[in-house]
């Protein structure tokens, strides 16, 4: 079970849209999707005859799609907009402008009741999954990077344990917070992460993209790009840095070996058997790292640049969403 | 060098008015009476009104090296397939939008002509580069003056104390494309090409030597120069010994190139980019007489992570180009300033799995302002994905010819090498009458 070294993709569905996120109806194999052409699409990723049932009311690309402990499904996009949705009959139950600027991620907490959103007005919010209200405003991040652009904040990530929040930016700082206070606990930094070029092209890549706490919550693995030379292109390796995030030490740092491009998500492995990433540049990956012997266990090339991806129950199925397709991996053999 | 129709070379009635005769002899004269120039009998010979009507032109040309992409500025597809995250916001014009990454030139297109039919058929960065400085290809053995060195000619002044043609180009990305060449012009019209920062390198008498000194040393070198040149007939002599006589005009326009002459307020709207600076250097030079700056902003060229890399530069654009614009409308130079956006071609409406877009001439935008233009003017139009021009294709020849009518130069004027006439575009093509003011 768990086991990567099975790893193998059993279902692949070709899309001809760009699919930013993707959620999972829990104990079922009913997907829904974020895609570049406004909508959310939901589907049955086994059944061949499941025709794709559209919702509608975003205005640019869905970014993040989350379901509540009520069993709504709330998305997010870079029209700046937080929806719940009526699964069944795909009718907005709630619709508002949650962000001035894009919203880039839509997360929730392990029990349900919270979604937390990052945007690009640098702004880190806390709604009741429930009742939609504004729980809290989390401010941490800089509006522009120190070469006077504006900056973008990418990821957030939150503890099993529900109490802890991370997040971070484009220029490689992350932020992290107690839920229940909006308390800062800890500032870091990957600035590796962040490639400026100030004399080929004057202008920057990068960022920070995944965010994961380990199941104990003293690891923060955070996923990005590292240094890149020809910004042109996502062209340098996938980089990974996991954190001691109270101790503020960076326990491990995998520049990469093989694939291109950005860790688009992390997972831990709740036993912590692995640390799952994805992501990629003009091709995808998907890899898993031991951070005890601090070796890569697998990776593999995807079949297209994954943008996100949700795991089944047991950690042995993986969904995923990226350009023009969703893929399934089992890895139970 | 070439010599334009009108040195003593086909007996044109233009010959009677050569243009260092027009800016000296007629000055005066033409200064009183430049309030109502209808009336001046002088008019009713072309060349002279085309002089007059030149006379104190300017361009900025904005080269947004690498190809910016038409979608997330000048020509968006919003809700399409191909339109990319960034929507598409009204402008003061009446049922024309532009991308939101533009919302302050989105308030000040009365002034602007929008071209969005540019089919240049090259993706290629070297070649369409060159050709986007040319109008045109060079021939196996021509080589043409590119715009600015056709500009620092027709509108520049034979004795001017500021440089005809300054280029900004400070990335190193790019910047063998973007090259100037005066082509059979000859190297009196290359531009003064700077690279590091916004001020010219060498430019300031040495210490070491005093200002009788730098004087004596010009004329010893005029004196052997003229002494070689006697009985020879050289283009490369002439060229040479021209450049050299504006040495000391140049090396007095220094402060120019030194934006802390102007009020901070003035600095602070440009803002603290590079782009910045050097917008407000090329201000303070075509407001100083330089009839032609381009300000170079590279690189553009985003096959990955294109949105990231258009909100971080076309923000940029907004902000500076507009500042540029206000500027030289309230210093009552915008209608005799013509500042062009252009780069070698546009980006793919596709958009690959790096969210980048690539390499794409087959239909994309450049923007005309000021001078000789027909504000508030939406030119050409491309296909529901931006895929096709649908309307008014033009390439590179005819946004030549259309700039050159702006400024008042004849596009279809002809230069002599040797005996052949070569005309400043390509037989047979023709402005864009639809932006012309």
């Amino acid at each position: 079970m768990s086991d990567p070294a099975k790893l193998k993709v059993v279902k692949q569905v070709d899309r001809p849209d760009i699919l930013f996120s993707i959620a999972r109806l829990p104990e079922s194999t009913q997907l829904y999707v974020g895609s570049s052409d406004q909508r959310v699409y939901s589907f049955d990723a086994f059944d061949e005859k499941s025709k794709p049932q559209a919702f509608v009311g975003h205005r640019s690309y869905v970014s993040g799609l989350v379901l509540t402990d009520s069993g709504q499904l709330v998305s997010g996009g870079y029209d700046g907009r937080l929806i719940w949705w009526n699964r069944e009959s795909r009718d907005q139950v709630r619709s508002l402008t949650a962000h001035q600027k894009w919203i880039r991620r839509v997360d929730v907490t392990p029990d349900g009741r919270t979604v937390v959103t990052v945007a690009d007005d640098m702004v880190c919010r806390l709604w009741d999954a429930e009742s939609g209200k504004l729980l809290r405003e989390l401010r941490g991040h800089k509006p522009q990077t120190p070469h006077h652009f504006p900056s973008m904040l990418f990821c957030t990530g939150i503890s099993s344990d529900g109490k802890l929040l991370a997040t971070a930016d484009k220029v490689g700082h992350i932020v992290v917070w107690e839920i229940s206070s909006g308390k800062k606990l800890k500032e870091l930094d990957a600035p590796k992460m962040y490639t400026w070029d100030p004399k080929q092209r004057i202008h920057s890549i990068g960022g920070i993209r995944s965010l994961a706490f380990s199941a104990d919550s003293r690891l923060l693995a955070v996923g990005g790009i590292g240094q890149i030379g020809n910004i042109d292109h996502l062209g340098a390796l996938a980089r990974l840095e996991v954190f001691d995030w109270q101790k503020g030490e960076r326990t491990h740092e995998f520049p990469g070996d093989k694939f291109k491009g950005l860790f688009e998500r992390l997972i831990f492995h709740p036993q912590g058997k692995w640390l799952l990433g994805a992501g990629g540049d003009h091709n995808g990956f998907i890899k898993f790292i031991d951070l005890d012997s601090k070796k890569v266990i697998r990776q593999e090339k995807a079949p297209m640049h994954i943008h996100d991806l949700v795991v089944d129950e047991n950690y042995n199925r993986i969904y995923a969403a990226g350009h023009g397709k969703v893929v399934v991996w089992e890895m139970d053999g | 060098m070439a010599r334009r129709r009108g040195n003593g070379f086909c007996g044109s009635t233009e010959h009677l008015v050569n243009r260092r005769a027009f800016l000296g002899g007629t000055a005066l004269a033409t200064a009183g009476l430049a309030s109502d120039m209808t009336s001046l009998d002088v008019l009713r010979t072309p060349a002279l009104a085309n002089q007059l009507r030149r006379r104190g032109k300017r361009v900025i040309l904005l080269w947004l090296a690498g190809g910016a992409s038409q979608l997330e500025t000048w020509d968006p597809k919003p809700n399409r397939p191909t339109g990319g995250p960034f929507g598409a916001i009204s402008t003061n014009l009446e049922g024309v939008r532009i991308s939101e990454l533009l919302p302050k030139m989105a308030q000040r297109l009365e002034h602007t002509a929008i071209i969005r039919s540019l089919n240049t058929k090259d993706g290629s960065h070297g070649s369409a580069a060159r050709m986007m400085h040319l109008g045109r290809r060079d021939e196996p053995n021509v080589t043409y003056p590119d715009l600015g060195a056709v500009c620092a000619r027709e509108l520049g002044q034979a004795d001017s104390k500021v440089p005809d043609y300054v280029s900004f180009y400070t990335a190193t990305e790019g910047r063998g494309n973007a090259l100037g060449q005066s082509g059979f012009l000859g190297a009196r019209y290359m531009p003064m090409f700077l690279t590091t920062n916004t001020k010219p390198e060498n430019l300031s008498r040495l210490e070491t030597i005093s200002d009788l000194d730098h004087r004596e040393r010009m004329d010893l070198r005029a004196l052997i120069s003229q002494r070689f040149a006697a009985g020879r007939d050289s283009n490369t002599l002439d060229s040479h010994n021209e450049a050299y006589a504006r040495v000391r005009g140049l090396m007095a326009s220094e402060e120019l190139f030194d934006v802390s002459g102007e009020p901070q307020w003035i600095r602070d709207r440009y803002g603290p980019s590079l782009f910045g600076r050097q917008a407000l250097v090329a201000r303070r030079l075509v407001e100083a007489g330089t009839p032609f700056v381009k300000v170079s902003r590279a690189w553009w060229d985003s096959h990955g992570q294109n949105f990231e890399t258009h909100l971080e530069l076309v923000s940029e654009l907004d902000h500076v180009m507009s500042t540029l614009l206000d500027d030289l409308k309230s210093r009552g130079m915008l209608e005799d300033t013509l500042v062009i956006t252009l780069a070698e071609f546009g980006r793919t409406p596709n958009i690959n799995p790096s969210l980048g877009r690539d390499h794409f001439a087959r239909a994309w935008s450049a923007s005309l302002t000021g001078c000789g233009v027909k504000g508030g003017t939406v030119y050409g139009e491309t296909d529901a994905d931006g895929q096709h021009v649908k309307d008014g294709e033009i390439g590179a020849g005819e946004l030549f010819a259309t700039i050159y009518q702006a400024l008042g130069i004849d596009h279809q004027h002809e230069y002599f090498v040797g005996a052949r006439p070569l005309p400043l575009t390509n037989p047979g093509i023709e402005p864009v009458s639809e932006v012309l003011a």
